[in-house]
């Protein structure tokens, strides 16, 4: 699920644009996995070892293992081994930004020490995403934002995290949030939770968005904007919301009260509190959440 | 009772959770469904209808589920209601419980939760 997050650390640090990011994304999963990469992540070889092994290919008709083989940076097991890999989501995203010739081998080697390295990741984690991991990754995650947050706050963007993960999929990315004071809507649905954390939350994305969206979470094949794929969108945020009020209850004991989902009808939505925007981007479109905060703590 | 023979209300403010529970109590057999999108609604037509089953979502608009639970057992304090809500949290559940609710299905809905439901209660037809 670490993809996701490679994604928006590409995005903060200025190697990608947006639109690159969301074109990789809907190329990732067409993408094929090179074993130079790899070999690369493995800790095999070096970025230019692996470039030198490219351009031996142009010379003679060979498969980069062979080469790598002959040339002594790998041996027969670890070709075997690397082959039968199972690739980390990050990986391929990285591969496409290759193949795009967006970023070049080198700038990808030195991507994936840092991103590893700011976010700990650990081949055992790849098995074992526990919630701790999530945890630190939704905390990097606001650093990047310039915004810190209440233990709520956490507990809620972890929640969503993992609520996305669970009933609509790992193949997002989530961008930067920010924060605004209107927002245009498409079709839109916002939930309020009341008491010691007060928030209106809601979701919006457009019309065929949402029937991907729906698809996923019902796990039937909807084709039209309709009633059910509607309120698809509303049966998610309450679910969200409702196991949200259910942690904050058991952990802090602390009771919030939920109003049922209303459907936006405002074509601009104008926020009296401060409001945050959080967009994640999926292949099918892209998902704003929003989250106008009355009470963080 | 046999399934078949029953009249069961679906009390829900979303149409797709009243498919879905539908869906999952027809997998048994074929009992009439109720629908009603709001507590006020529920309340209403159990008094007409007198079902023999009442599934109810807490958080919903103009009455919420445990208003609803309050009215109905007012009406008929043999009524058969499970509540199914994502707000499962020890109070929600107790301030069901206590206004006489009979069970508490925690959602994400489950088959397995409404298979439990139904095969306590309903012989096979």
């Amino acid at each position: 699920m670490y993809a996701q997050f490679f994604g928006n650390y590409l995005l903060s640090r200025g190697v990608i644009t947006e639109e690159q990011l969301l074109s990789a994304i809907q190329k990732k999963s067409a993408g094929h996995m090179k074993l130079g990469t790899l070999a690369m992540y493995a800790g095999y070889m070096t970025a230019n070892e692996v470039d030198q092994i490219v351009i031996m290919q142009t010379h003679q008709d060979a498969r980069f293992g062979e080469l790598a083989i002959k040339e002594g940076y790998l041996t027969e097991t670890q070709v075997t081994d690397l082959l039968k890999s199972q690739t980390p989501d990050f990986l391929q995203l990285g591969q496409t930004l290759v193949d795009e010739k967006i970023i070049d081998n080198q700038q990808l080697q030195s991507l994936i020490i840092d991103y590893q390295s700011e976010n700990e990741i650990y081949e055992e984690d790849y098995s074992n995403e526990t919630r701790e991991n999530i945890n630190h990754l939704v905390e990097n995650f606001f650093v990047i934002a310039e915004r810190s947050l209440s233990s709520f706050e956490v507990s809620f963007i972890r929640l969503l995290f993992t609520n996305l993960v669970r009933f609509i999929g790992d193949d997002f990315t989530p961008v930067s949030p920010y924060c605004c004071r209107e927002y245009p809507t498409n079709y839109c649905i916002s939930q309020r939770i009341n008491g010691h954390f007060s928030v209106r939350t809601y979701i919006d994305m457009p019309e065929t968005a949402c029937i991907e969206f729906a698809s996923r979470y019902v796990n039937e094949d909807f084709t039209a904007f309709d009633e059910y794929v509607q309120s698809s969108l509303e049966d998610f945020l309450n679910l969200h919301n409702g196991l949200f009020n259910v942690n904050i209850s058991n952990d802090y004991s602390i009771e919030l009260a939920l109003e049922p989902p209303q459907t936006e009808t405002d074509e601009l939505l104008t926020f009296q509190a401060e409001t945050f925007l959080l967009p994640i981007v999926y292949p099918f479109g892209t998902i704003h959440f929003i989250f106008e905060i009355f009470k963080s703590e | 009772m046999i399934l078949d023979d029953a009249k069961i209300l679906i009390g829900d403010d979303s149409i797709l959770a009243r498919k879905q529970i539908k869906d999952m109590i027809s997998e048994f057999g074929s009992p009439v469904f109720l629908e009603a999108s709001n507590g006020q609604d529920c309340i209403d037509i159990y008094k007409k209808e007198r079902p023999t089953l009442v599934f109810l979502d807490i958080v919903m608009p103009i009455k919420d589920g445990n208003a609803a639970i309050r009215e109905i057992i007012e009406f008929d304090k043999n009524a058969s209601i499970i509540i199914v809500s994502s707000v499962g949290t020890q109070s929600q559940l107790r301030s069901a419980i206590e206004a006489g609710a009979k069970d508490f299905i925690q959602k994400p809905l489950k088959s397995a939760d409404i298979q439990h439901i139904i095969t306590s209660r309903f012989e096979r037809s």
